[in-house]
């Protein structure tokens, strides 16, 4: 027991920061995602294409060279020091994971969005239209909350995704929550803080499903 | 007075010319059947008078306002404003409905008389409570279209078509796409809105009824309208080889 509660304790405290990572990177990239979404199906080829070749790069290099790239580049490539750099009580370190995470994260959402989008029935838009919905309206009340609905299970494994992923910032030497685990486990040479790390991961996720299938059921008075 | 009036009306996806020159007026209080083979250009003539597709040449006016008018370079539309309020003038039923499931049958009648023509809550919900009660659907207001049977959620998708209060209705084979046991209560409902004078376009493949209800048939086969007339007239006693063959298929 004695042994278990610092672990807990400094878990915790890492914890902050897998949270933190976890809800900005909701926050940023969902209505980013949504953004490439509109960007990848823009009639505009030169648009669709630098979005088509964002995505690919996204989901075809690993998530921790983002997070270097996204790190190193102001300094390597435009001696911008911005290591130093503190916004509040948020140094560059977790600033430069929240951009790496959105961007990265943002490409995946895309893709579920604008295959949720483009599984809509074209009749929903010309019901729309005939009766006098602008596009704006149209896209807010009738198109996107279906959307919503159909993409919510392929949302739900990303989200559950991302609270695993949390721990490639450690990549920065971010002192999240995995980070943490390990210079415990260093430090007290034992697995038991990887296995409290690994019951925190757990429970996160499964906070997680509970709430995504309420609100999964929840929508589910239509079909 | 003429509700509805498409001149030279001339239609092209790509190299197909699916609309060549068509004319068609109806007058206030008609019912017009459009009949004729598949592939002839019905459902398009009907989308490009609701807007849904653009004409390359001709001329269109719905409830005296102009939708597309004719010029050297082709049909020139109208500014946003007009188009707008030519939306409200018209409805139009979809062989599929097409209602919003994730609206109750009531959001779905009233959800654009709120937030398209501006008309408060309460208004909205008496239009809506006296077109389910005409629709023969008083009952069925918080269902969600899922919930109902292909027959009602046509007559819900007519009721949304009627709620603006429009000068004309356009149906798409309304009942194409339902059992046929639940083809005659929406049938009913069409019926009662030609006795109520309702000026009405319907495309159909249900001939008897067309004869029944319409006072006039346009028989359409590509891209022309090739014959038309009053209803019974033009069933009993076709002009055309064309319609002629087209009619002793049914
Ligand atoms: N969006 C489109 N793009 C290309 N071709 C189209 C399009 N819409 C219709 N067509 C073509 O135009 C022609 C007329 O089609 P339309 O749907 O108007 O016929 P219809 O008379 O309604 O037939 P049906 O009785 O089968 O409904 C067909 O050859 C069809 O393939
Ligand atoms: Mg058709």
């Amino acid at each position: 027991m004695d042994k278990l509660i610092p672990i807990i304790t400094q878990l915790s405290q890492g914890l902050v920061y897998t949270i933190g990572i976890f809800a900005l990177t909701l926050l940023f990239a969902i209505p980013l995602g949504l953004l490439v979404a509109k960007g990848r199906m823009s009639k505009n080829k030169i648009i669709s294409s630098i979005v088509r070749v964002y995505i690919s790069i996204m989901r075809g290099t690993p998530l921790m060279l983002q997070l270097l790239i996204v790190y190193f580049v102001p300094y390597y490539v435009f001696k911008l020091n911005l290591r130093d750099l503190v916004i509040g009580s948020l140094d560059y370190r977790f600033i430069a994971t929240i951009i790496g995470f959105s961007l990265n994260y943002a490409a995946y959402f895309g893709e579920i969005f604008r295959g949720g989008i483009q599984s809509m029935p074209q009749g929903q838009y010309e019901a729309a239209q005939v009766l006098g919905f602008t596009k704006t309206q149209t896209y807010f009340r009738i198109i996107l909350p279906q959307v919503i609905k159909r993409v919510l299970p392929s949302v739900t494994n990303e989200v559950i995704t991302l609270v695993k992923d949390t721990s490639l910032a450690q990549v920065l030497s971010l002192t999240e929550m995995f980070t943490a685990a390990k210079k415990l486990a260093s430090a007290q040479v034992s697995v038991l803080p990887f296995i409290v790390a690994g019951i925190f991961y757990y429970i996160m996720n499964g906070i997680i499903e509970i709430i995504m299938t309420r609100i999964e059921k929840k929508m589910n008075y239509y079909k | 007075m003429s509700v509805l009036s498409m001149k030279n009306i001339h239609k092209s996806f790509g190299e197909l010319n699916v609309l060549k020159g068509i004319n068609l007026e109806v007058n206030k209080g008609e019912v017009v059947a459009v009949i004729g083979p598949s592939g002839g250009g019905k459902s398009t003539l009907l989308r490009c008078a609701t807007t849904l597709e653009t004409i390359d040449k001709g001329e269109i006016t719905i409830g005296g306002d102009t939708l597309a008018k004719d010029s050297d370079k082709g049909a020139v539309y109208c500014d946003r404003k007009t188009l707008q309020e030519i939306r409200g003038k018209f409805g139009l039923v979809f062989q599929n409905f097409n209602l919003f499931p994730h609206f109750s049958v009531r959001r779905n009648i009233t959800e654009s008389l709120i937030h398209v023509q501006k008309k408060s809550r309460e208004e909205a919900n008496q239009i809506c409570d006296a077109l389910l009660e005409k629709m023969g659907l008083s009952d069925k207001a918080d269902s969600y279209p899922c919930n109902l049977s292909g027959g009602q959620q046509q007559r819900v998708s007519i009721a949304r078509a009627l709620a603006t209060n429009p000068d004309i209705i356009f149906f798409d084979e309304p009942t194409s796409a339902l059992d046929p046991e639940l083809t005659a209560g929406v049938l009913k409902v069409i019926r009662e809105l030609a006795e109520e004078h309702m000026t009405m376009v319907i495309v159909t493949h249900e001939m008897s009824f067309a004869r029944d209800v319409a006072d006039r048939i346009v028989f359409m086969d590509g891209g022309v309208i090739v014959e038309q007339g009053p209803a019974k007239e033009l069933i009993n006693n076709p002009k055309s080889e064309r319609t002629k063959e087209f009619l002793a298929g049914y």
